[in-house]
């Protein structure tokens, strides 16, 4: 391991070096003026960010790259071969089975189209209610972001309180109140998806909210007022001013919200355990790289995912990209 | 620029892809004497040194080292607690093994030992270990005929009941014991009695996102005819889906139908006498001696059934073990000395005092009473103890187990183990290929 490391580090520093001498020798070319020692300057700048990125950003990715390709089984780390496209076929016709992997594939469908929405929606509505002057607006900033800085498992455990079976659960005992009967949330696989997707746009909307309310600090003020002059009622404000000054910021928020979305792993782990109702592709790649010990399968459900995440990704880009 | 940006990328990761999979070697590891001529010997243990039977460990280690000195072998002790589960602490073992640095001798949780013999993580000790001394135990980790591992200590589980609330309803278990085990139909019946007092029984099915749910109900499965795999551990269809097998499994969802059990039941309903009944190991009675006082004042208060048989009686077993490693050191002689002394009559009692668990050797004195909890548990692991499956696949049986035993509510049995045969099968056949 620490061998492949250093040659790769090796392969990292000779392609940055090769970086260098091109950027020196274009600079000759075009007879610009080029200082060795402030370009040596900024390349030492870089160096520690370099370092942390090449250690924890392309490492992983490239051994993952790597693996995708290889029959790496974890209790067999001296003994891997190559099998080109074998793990992906495996893919494709564990997919035709429709077993754990469909489910795992379908249920991330389903979370990131449930929770992309969601998470959104609320957030730009908490946004746009804290964006008001008013007393309790920085209390409520306050408390709707409050979800965003404890961690995932900790918010978990707490749903799993709410969420818990039987009539001592915080939610049964609530509409107990009603008459309605104790429901087990979690194990029913008609609502344990719709709780986690409640609970992960719960957590994670108080961040987007923050970056929309920086969008909204961006949009001028005079606009409002020429709408107003202009007999706009509040959904037309908000349709032809707002709306328009939050296209950038929507745009990343789409992307990183789905990003985020397609990875989820922690909830239905910790709330439900490997369950077909609740596992996702996330989970599935967790479980057969470190539970069933398949690296090599569980690179390549890295890199599939990877790839469908980086297509969609562009997709959207295309989609809301500004137009001229 | 494109063009050169390309080919310098296409180079690196071609090179990596050639290199990287070859060169995952390591270093040789540490040497196997110290500066005064010692052979040093290092054990790897899955609890935290400061724990009591962290202590307990150290302390047989510390008398290895005393009674070794003259033999110039010294023991040292690497304390890796293991977290949630035991995945992180079974990280750690195949870091060190890819590092090159494995200990010489590991504890590992027994339904790893035909994974870890297969892929030649541990050391053959049919021939080190004689068959008289292999005798002195109740179990062994042993996979295709060959000795892997020896018991630390030995685990079983029962029903722990709730004598007050048995008294209310009139019932008398005294019959029952693990000598003669009380029958399906009767565990049925004493459920029926209950269910008018409180809930009758956790059978803890919702502890399934990890190994307490199979390790405490498996035995269901054997007591009933059934099992799971074949005798070599690749092959599970016509065994996990038989009809034998759907008998126990239904057994358990007649009692989550009925009402006697559920998924709802509180982690401690049973210890504030909302239960009668609790499946649980060994290591519930030091709570009930001593945590739950203000509902369980003494041992006249509680008590222990064994399982309940069918076509045959089978009771939980298995704990964690040691084995040897088949790490850089090629002359084991100094790491048996270890292995046999930590294995000792001695060392077992030293260990399951500390843990009150069962002793894994049948030579360790044991002053329980007959009708104690700790004397139904020997019993029942002497008379009727079973292994989980010995599987290279143990992990996926693990969790299709799991998802069978949550399934039960929804979904017809037949359906479920269809599913979890299918999964596991699919497990088998690659880890085949793999091994060849």
């Amino acid at each position: 391991m620490l061998n492949t490391t250093l040659i790769i580090l090796a392969i990292f520093i000779i392609a940055f070096a090769g970086f260098a001498i091109y950027d020196l020798a274009t600079a000759k070319r075009r007879k610009e003026v080029y200082r060795v020692k402030s370009s040596l300057t900024a390349y030492l700048m870089l160096l520690p960010a370099i370092v942390l990125a090449f250690l924890f950003i392309m490492l992983p990715i490239l051994y993952s790259l790597g693996y995708a390709f290889t029959d790496y089984y974890l209790l067999k780390p001296n003994d891997i071969n190559f099998i080109w496209f074998d793990n992906f076929k495996a893919f494709f016709s564990e997919l035709a089975t429709k077993g754990t992997l469909y489910h795992a594939i379908k249920n991330t469908i389903v979370f990131v189209v449930g929770v992309v929405p969601l998470q959104i929606g609320t957030a730009l509505l908490l946004s746009l209610f804290v964006n008001r002057p008013g007393i309790g607006s920085k209390i409520f900033k306050v408390c709707f972001f409050a979800p965003v800085v404890i961690s995932l498992s900790v918010t978990s455990f707490l749903w799993l309180q709410i969420l818990a079976p039987g009539e001592n659960g915080l939610l049964n005992s609530l509409l107990g109140i009603f008459g309605v009967a104790p429901h087990d949330w979690l194990r029913d696989p008609n609502t344990a998806m719709p709780c986690i997707i409640v609970l992960s746009a719960w957590q994670g909307c108080g961040y987007q909210m923050l970056i929309f309310l920086s969008g909204l600090s961006n949009i001028r003020k005079e606009l409002y007022e020429a709408a107003s002059l202009d007999g706009a009622n509040g959904w037309r404000k908000f349709w032809l001013v707002t709306w328009p000054g939050l296209r950038s910021t929507f745009v990343y928020i789409i992307i990183t919200v789905f990003i985020g979305a397609c990875r989820i792993l922690t909830q239905p782990m910790l709330m439900t355990g490997y369950q077909d109702h609740t596992v996702t592709l996330s989970y599935y790649m967790y479980q057969q790289g470190y539970t069933f010990r398949w690296v090599g399968q569980s690179s390549a459900v890295a890199l599939i995912m990877t790839i469908f995440i980086g297509a969609i990704t562009l997709i959207q880009r295309r989609v809301f990209r500004e137009k001229k | 620029m494109k063009k050169l940006l390309t080919a310098i990328l296409s180079v690196m990761l071609a090179l990596i892809l050639s290199f990287g999979m070859t060169a995952c070697g390591g270093d040789p590891g540490e040497e196997s004497t110290d500066k005064d001529g010692n052979t040093i010997v290092k054990i790897m243990f899955h609890v935290d040194k400061s724990a009591t039977e962290g202590q307990a460990y150290q302390k047989r280690i510390n008398a290895f080292n005393a009674a070794y000195k003259d033999k110039k072998i010294k023991a040292q002790a690497v304390f890796k607690a293991r977290t949630a589960g035991a995945s992180g602490y079974e990280t750690e073992l195949l870091n060190n093994q890819i590092e090159g640095t494995l200990a010489d001798i590991v504890t590992f949780d027994a339904p790893n030992t035909a994974a870890y013999a297969k892929s030649g993580l541990l050391y053959d000790i049919s021939n080190l270990i004689s068959s008289e001394d292999q005798a002195k135990f109740y179990s062994l980790n042993k996979y295709d005929g060959k000795l892997y591992g020896l018991p630390i200590q030995e685990s079983s589980a029962g029903f722990f009941y709730n004598k007050k609330i048995f008294n209310q309803a009139g019932i008398n278990v005294s019959g029952y014991t693990a000598e003669n085990p009380w029958t399906f139909e009767q565990f049925k019946a004493v459920c029926a009695q209950l269910k008018s007092h409180c809930t009758p029984v956790d059978m803890r099915i919702d502890a399934v996102k990890d190994e307490t749910a199979p390790y405490l109900l498996y035995s269901f499965i054997h007591a009933a005819g059934g099992s799971f795999t074949d005798s070599t551990g690749y092959v599970a269809n016509g065994y996990y889906n038989s009809a034998e097998t759907a008998k126990g499994f239904q057994f358990i969802k007649d009692l989550i139908t009925a009402g006697y059990t559920s998924y709802e039941i509180g982690a401690t309903d049973f210890f504030t006498g909302k239960v009668g009944m609790y499946l649980s190991s060994g290591w519930t009675i030091p709570d009930l001696d001593n945590k739950y006082k203000e509902h369980f004042k003494n041992r006249d208060e509680w008590g222990l059934l064994p399982y309940p048989k069918d076509a045959i009686a089978a009771s939980a077993t298995g704990s964690w073990s040691y084995a040897i490693t088949n790490n850089h050191h090629t002359d084991k002689t100094a790491i048996v000395e270890l292995l046999k002394w930590m294995t000792s009559a001695e060392s077992s009692k030293a260990i399951t005092d500390a843990t009150g668990m069962i002793p894994a050797r049948k030579d360790v004195e044991n002053t329980y009473a007959v009708g104690t909890p700790e004397y139904t548990l020997l019993k029942q692991l002497e008379l009727s103890g079973k292994e989980r499956p010995v599987t290279v696949a143990y992990p996926t049986f693990s969790t299709t187990f799991n998802q069978v035993i949550t399934g039960l509510k929804t979904s017809e049995v037949s359906t479920l183990l269809a599913a979890a045969t299918n999964t596991l099968q699919l497990e088998m056949d690659k880890l085949q290929n793999l091994h060849g």
